[in-house]
């Protein structure tokens, strides 16, 4: 199996509809009626268990894929098969076309986010035993299909950067008096979780409120401002500053408590947990002011 | 830089003011509608038996704060629904102003009516 | 890029099984309390024949005969309304108790099992509901 990765711009291969387990609509079409026999056909010429795949396909510059569609492939069961796995080798072994992101294949380069069965799922960390077949697998929602399963993270990423998601310090010592900066065992507790993020943007694909509020700054970035804010070893100013940030309208604020990031991020970070804390941050330093 | 914190900013307030109304309405509802389906019976509610009650300054102060905090609450959550529905510009000052008055306009007549309940009027 | 697909608010309601709990805390939230607000203005328009009962005569004011409760009595009497009055409960006690579940949320109480507080709040709103029936419906024929 390759390992090489797939970006959007990928060389085009043409399809080649006759090849086993894989079908599209147009293949379909070709061979008639029968199709529960032919499902059963195509699921016994590959040896052993197999797996009903459906692939949302899209490609701007080919013709016939314009108008989105799924596709199916039925790929040989393996134990412990992810669903990447199971898309590599689709893309492999039948459609050299089909396109998605992926790098690390362990959870740690947040590239391979989609929408598997409904859900927001990291491809990698997914096992396809778990799941009901078919198999659907499609890109993040709320955010535009560039080809297949490559959504445009544009967006996202802006998103994440207006967070300023950097360590600050009011004044750079001098060179000469640079020191360690240390943080102390709690504080490091504190901000663990939030620290986990992999920018993989399945928190933002499942908001409801980042869906119809674009400006909203969503939950990873959010989370990545918590992992700032709360950090000791950043003085009162900056704080001050990340918080006023994050409670302008389109801040925390926005968070309507639904915990669908929370229930989605693959790394398990308690994303409405930080963002609450937040708001009663916020809160609470308007409040000594009064 | 103190004085750039010094107010809340619009998001907090309207946030932070829901909450507290939000305690409050938990409250006052579950009294209210204890007290006229389970104590009294609505079916029996007379202009007599409501005056009996207004004339008790505690009960006619707690109604009319009931009115506030619901009126308030009611309309700034219609208003946030409507935000997160992508109101913007405007059509969102629009129905801000639309919206404040309805508020304002529900108030002052649900105090006229406490008054006139408690013969206040 | 030259081109992308905008694929639209794909978790419309066509996805509704599709929906967790703290979706649907949201979405019921949110219709119940648009329900309230509704109530709570016709509720003072009701409540407003209480300005023109202040000035009636005593004694029409003690045989009940004025229009404040004329008219309340007259619609406590319809079978709809009593109806109504119970679909009234079950909204306001939805919206007290996960208003109290959202409450603990924006405290940061809880928040593991806010799933579970939910359908506590479902099971709990049905049940008082129920229990309310006879009260809401004595004294009233169909």
């Amino acid at each position: 199996m390759s390992t090489q990765q797939a970006e959007p711009e990928s060389q085009e291969a043409p399809e080649d509809p006759a090849m086993k387990g894989a079908e599209s609509p147009a293949a379909e079409e070709q061979k008639g009626g029968g199709m529960v026999d032919e499902h059963a056909e195509k699921a016994a010429e590959l040896e052993g268990e197999t797996v009903h795949i459906k692939v949302f396909r899209y490609d701007p510059e080919v013709e016939g894929k314009q108008e989105p569609r799924f596709d199916d492939f039925h790929v040989p069961f393996e134990k412990g098969m992810t669903v990447l796995d199971s898309v590599m080798y689709a893309r492999d072994e039948y459609d050299s076309s089909l396109t998605f992101r992926h790098s690390c294949r362990q959870a740690v380069c947040g590239s391979d986010a989609f929408f598997v069965n409904g859900k927001q799922r990291l491809g990698c960390k997914t096992q396809i035993s778990d799941l009901e077949q078919p198999v659907r697998i499609e890109p993040l929602p709320h955010q535009e299909v560039v080809k297949d399963l490559v959504v445009d993270m544009d967006h996202f990423y802006d998103q994440m950067h207006t967070v300023e998601p950097y360590f600050q310090d009011e004044d750079t010592p001098p060179v000469d008096d640079l020191e360690e900066q240390r943080q102390s065992q709690e504080n490091r507790e504190k901000i663990k979780m939030s620290s986990r993020c992999i920018w993989c943007g399945a928190c933002m694909s499942s908001c409801n409120i980042a869906a119809g509020d674009n400006e909203y700054l969503g939950p990873a970035a959010i989370n990545k401002a918590y992992k700032f804010a709360m950090d000791d070893r950043e003085g009162e100013e900056i704080k001050e500053h990340r918080l006023r940030i994050l409670e302008q309208e389109h801040g925390v604020w926005r968070c309507q408590t639904q915990f669908s990031c929370t229930e989605v991020c693959p790394k398990d970070i308690p994303l409405t947990e930080h963002i609450q804390e937040l708001k009663r941050e916020a809160v609470k330093k308007n409040l000594k002011f009064w | 830089m103190a004085e750039r914190y010094s107010s809340f900013t619009p998001g907090g307030t309207g946030w932070f003011l829901q909450r507290v109304t939000a305690a409050f309405l938990v409250v006052v509802l579950a009294f209210h509608f204890f007290l006229l389906h389970f104590v009294n019976h609505a079916y029996e509610v007379s202009f007599m038996g409501t005056q009996a009650r207004m004339e008790n300054i505690g009960y006619f102060l707690t109604m009319v704060l009931f009115l506030v905090t619901a009126a308030f609450h009611g309309v700034n959550g219609v208003y946030n629904a409507l935000v997160n529905q992508g109101l913007e510009g405007t059509q969102k000052k629009v129905v801000l102003a639309v919206l404040t008055i309805a508020g304002v306009g529900l108030v002052a007549q649900g105090t006229y009516v406490a008054l006139t309940m408690s013969g206040m009027i | 890029m030259s081109q992308s697909y905008n694929r639209g608010l794909i978790e419309d309601f066509g996805r509704w099984k599709e929906f967790s709990a703290g979706m649907w805390a949201w979405i019921f939230h949110k219709f119940t309390g648009w329900m309230l607000i509704g109530y709570l203005f016709t509720h003072i328009a009701v409540l407003s024949t209480s300005i023109s009962a202040a000035g009636e005569s005593t004694d029409v004011i003690e045989a009940q005969n004025d229009i404040y409760s004329t008219t309340l009595q007259g619609l406590e009497g319809l079978f709809l309304i009593r109806l109504l009055e119970i679909g009234l409960l079950a909204v306001a006690v939805f919206h007290i108790l996960n208003g109290l579940r959202l409450l603990m949320v924006d405290l940061g109480i809880g928040l593991e099992s806010q799933d579970k507080s939910f359908y506590a709040s479902l099971v709990l709103t049905g049940a008082i509901t129920v229990a309310s029936v006879p009260t809401f419906l004595t004294g009233v024929g169909i």
